[in-house]
C-alpha cells in the first residue's frame, strides 16, 4: 500500500486555516524552514501574494526578501530568531529590515512560535510580522 | 471485503419511529475480511447488537477514531466484554494527557458505569495507534489525525487490492476551500486518495452548515467535493445528524446523486448509511491495456 508521504501534518493544516483568516502579515514555516504559506496580509506587505510565489526555500526566501540589519546588510538564515524557533523548539522574537517586491524597505518586529505535535520536534512554525511605524523608535 | 453498518448516527443516539429505516444507534462498523478476519470501526451503541452475532469470537480487535461518546459508548454494553474466554484489543488515538486505558476508564468507571474496567471478564488490552502503517488481521492499515473537535483520527485499512477509508467525525472545509486547495494541505487526504470506498461524515445538509461551522463535521457539498477530490471511487455517507428523520435522510440522499451526477459521476456510487445494511467492496477493475 504504497502511498505518497506528501501530506502535510495536521498541525499544519490547521495552521494555514488559521493564518487564512487572520489580518496581521502571517508566515507559515515547514520543519527545513522553507516558507510553505503566507497569508494575504503578508503579501501586501510583500508585494506579491503567495499564489505567485509558492514554497519557498529558506535560501529562496532570504535572497527575495531579507531580512537584513539597520545597515541593510543581508541577515544569516542562521542567525533568524524563527530559526532558533523551529530548532530548539521555543518561540523568539526580533526585529529586522525586509524587502517587499517593489525593493521598499520596511522593518517589522518578528514573533516566531513553532508547532509542536509530536516528540519528535517541531513541524514547522509560524511566524507574525508586526510592521513598525518608521517614525516609531525601534523597540 | 465487506462492511456491514450497525449504526450510522452520530453525535447521540436517536432511536424513534421516524428513525426506523436508517436507524438510531451511533457509529459502528463491522469489516469482515477475506480470510475470515473482522475489523470493528469505533464502538458506538451500534456495537451492542453486533456483539450478540460475534458468540463464538475469541480475538476481537476494535479501531476508535476518537473518544467522543458517540463512538464508545457501547463498549460497556458489548458482550464479548462479559466473556471470559475473549480477548479484545482496543486502539486508538495516543495523547500526551493520559493513556488509552484512563481515557476511555473515565467513561468505563463510577459513577458514569457499574463496572470498572479491570473488573470486565474479557481479557482487554489498549494500544495507541502507531504512526506508520502496521499488519491486522491480514489487512494493512494506516491512522492519521484529521480535522474533528479533539484528537481525531481516520482510518485507511486495505486488504489484498481493496482499500476503504473510514472517516467518520471529519470537517475539512474548515477555513480551507476544498475545490482549489492542493492536495497536501486537505485533511484527511491521503488517507482517502483512490480508496474503493469512502466511509465519510456528512452530518449536514448545507443549508443547516452556517450554524454549525466549526463542529467538526462536514455539510453534504464538502463531502463530495472531499470524494471527488481525493478520487473515491464510491462513497458511503455517514454520521447522521440525530434531528434528521427517515424523510430527511432521503432528501439528503436525493440531493447527494444529483449534486454527485453534476461533478461528472455515476449516481450509483453513493449510498446513505443505513443500520443493518452491508456494503460489499470490490477492488478497481483494473484498467485494459490495448
Ligand atoms: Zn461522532
Ligand atoms: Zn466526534
Amino acid at each position: 500500500m504504497a502511498i505518497q508521504q506528501s501530506q502535510k501534518p495536521l498541525e499544519l493544516i490547521l495552521a494555514r486555516n488559521l493564518l487564512t483568516s487572520v489580518s496581521t502579515p502571517a508566515f507559515l514555516l515547514d520543519a527545513e524552514s522553507a516558507v510553505v504559506f503566507y497569508n494575504e496580509a503578508a503579501g501586501a506587505l510583500l508585494g506579491r501574494p503567495f499564489e505567485d510565489s509558492g514554497r519557498m526555500s529558506a535560501a529562496q526566501w532570504t535572497g527575495a526578501f531579507g531580512p537584513f540589519d539597520g545597515d541593510g546588510t543581508p541577515v544569516e538564515v542562521d542567525s533568524l530568531a524563527v530559526t532558533d524557533a523551529i530548532r530548539a523548539g521555543r518561540p523568539a522574537h526580533g526585529t529586522f529590515e525586509i524587502r517587499a517586491a517593489d525593493g521598499e524597505r520596511t522593518a517589522v518586529e518578528a514573533s516566531a512560535f513553532p508547532i509542536v505535535a509530536s516528540p519528535n520536534g517541531a513541524s514547522g512554525a509560524m511566524v507574525l510580522f508586526w510592521p513598525l511605524d518608521r517614525n516609531e523608535p525601534t523597540r | 471485503m465487506i462492511l456491514k453498518v450497525w449504526g450510522a448516527r452520530g453525535s447521540v443516539p436517536a432511536p424513534g419511529p421516524r428513525m426506523n429505516r436508517y436507524g438510531g444507534n451511533t457509529s459502528c462498523l463491522q469489516l469482515s475480511l477475506p480470510n475470515g478476519e473482522e475489523l470493528i470501526l469505533d464502538a458506538g451503541t451500534g456495537i451492542r447488537n453486533l456483539g450478540l452475532e460475534l458468540a463464538g469470537r475469541r480475538r476481537i480487535h476494535i479501531l476508535l477514531t476518537h473518544l467522543h461518546l458517540d463512538h464508545i459508548q457501547g463498549l460497556m454494553f458489548f458482550p464479548p466484554c462479559f466473556r471470559a474466554e475473549v480477548e479484545i484489543v482496543i486502539w486508538g488515538p495516543a495523547s500526551p494527557e493520559a493513556s488509552l486505558e484512563e481515557r476511555i476508564a473515565r467513561y468505563i468507571s463510577a459513577p458514569l458505569s457499574p463496572v470498572e474496567v479491570r473488573e470486565l471478564p474479557c481479557s482487554v488490552s489498549f494500544r495507541d495507534t502507531p504512526a506508520s502503517e502496521w499488519e491486522l488481521g491480514g489487512a494493512t492499515i494506516r491512522a492519521e489525525s484529521v480535522t474533528h473537535r479533539g484528537p481525531t483520527l481516520g482510518y485507511r485499512i486495505a486488504c489484498g487490492e481493496t482499500t476503504i477509508a473510514y472517516v467518520p467525525d471529519h470537517e475539512p472545509a474548515l477555513g480551507a476551500p476544498l475545490a482549489g486547495l492542493e492536495p497536501e494541505w486537505i485533511s484527511g487526504f491521503d488517507l482517502a486518495r483512490d480508496v474503493d470506498l469512502l466511509v465519510h461524515d456528512c452530518q449536514y445538509g448545507d443549508e443547516e452548515y452556517p450554524e454549525h461551522v466549526g463542529w467538526g463535521h462536514s455539510r453534504l457539498s464538502d463531502t463530495l467535493t472531499f470524494a471527488q477530490r481525493v478520487g473515491a471511487r464510491r462513497l458511503l455517507l455517514f454520521h447522521h445528524d440525530p434531528l434528521h428523520s427517515d424523510e430527511r435522510l432521503d432528501e439528503l440522499g436525493v440531493d447527494a446523486r444529483r449534486s454527485w451526477r453534476a461533478l461528472g459521476r455515476d449516481a450509483s456510487e453513493i449510498e446513505m448509511a443505513a443500520e443493518g445494511a452491508g456494503v460489499e467492496v470490490e477492488p478497481a477493475v483494473p484498467a485494459m491495456h490495448a
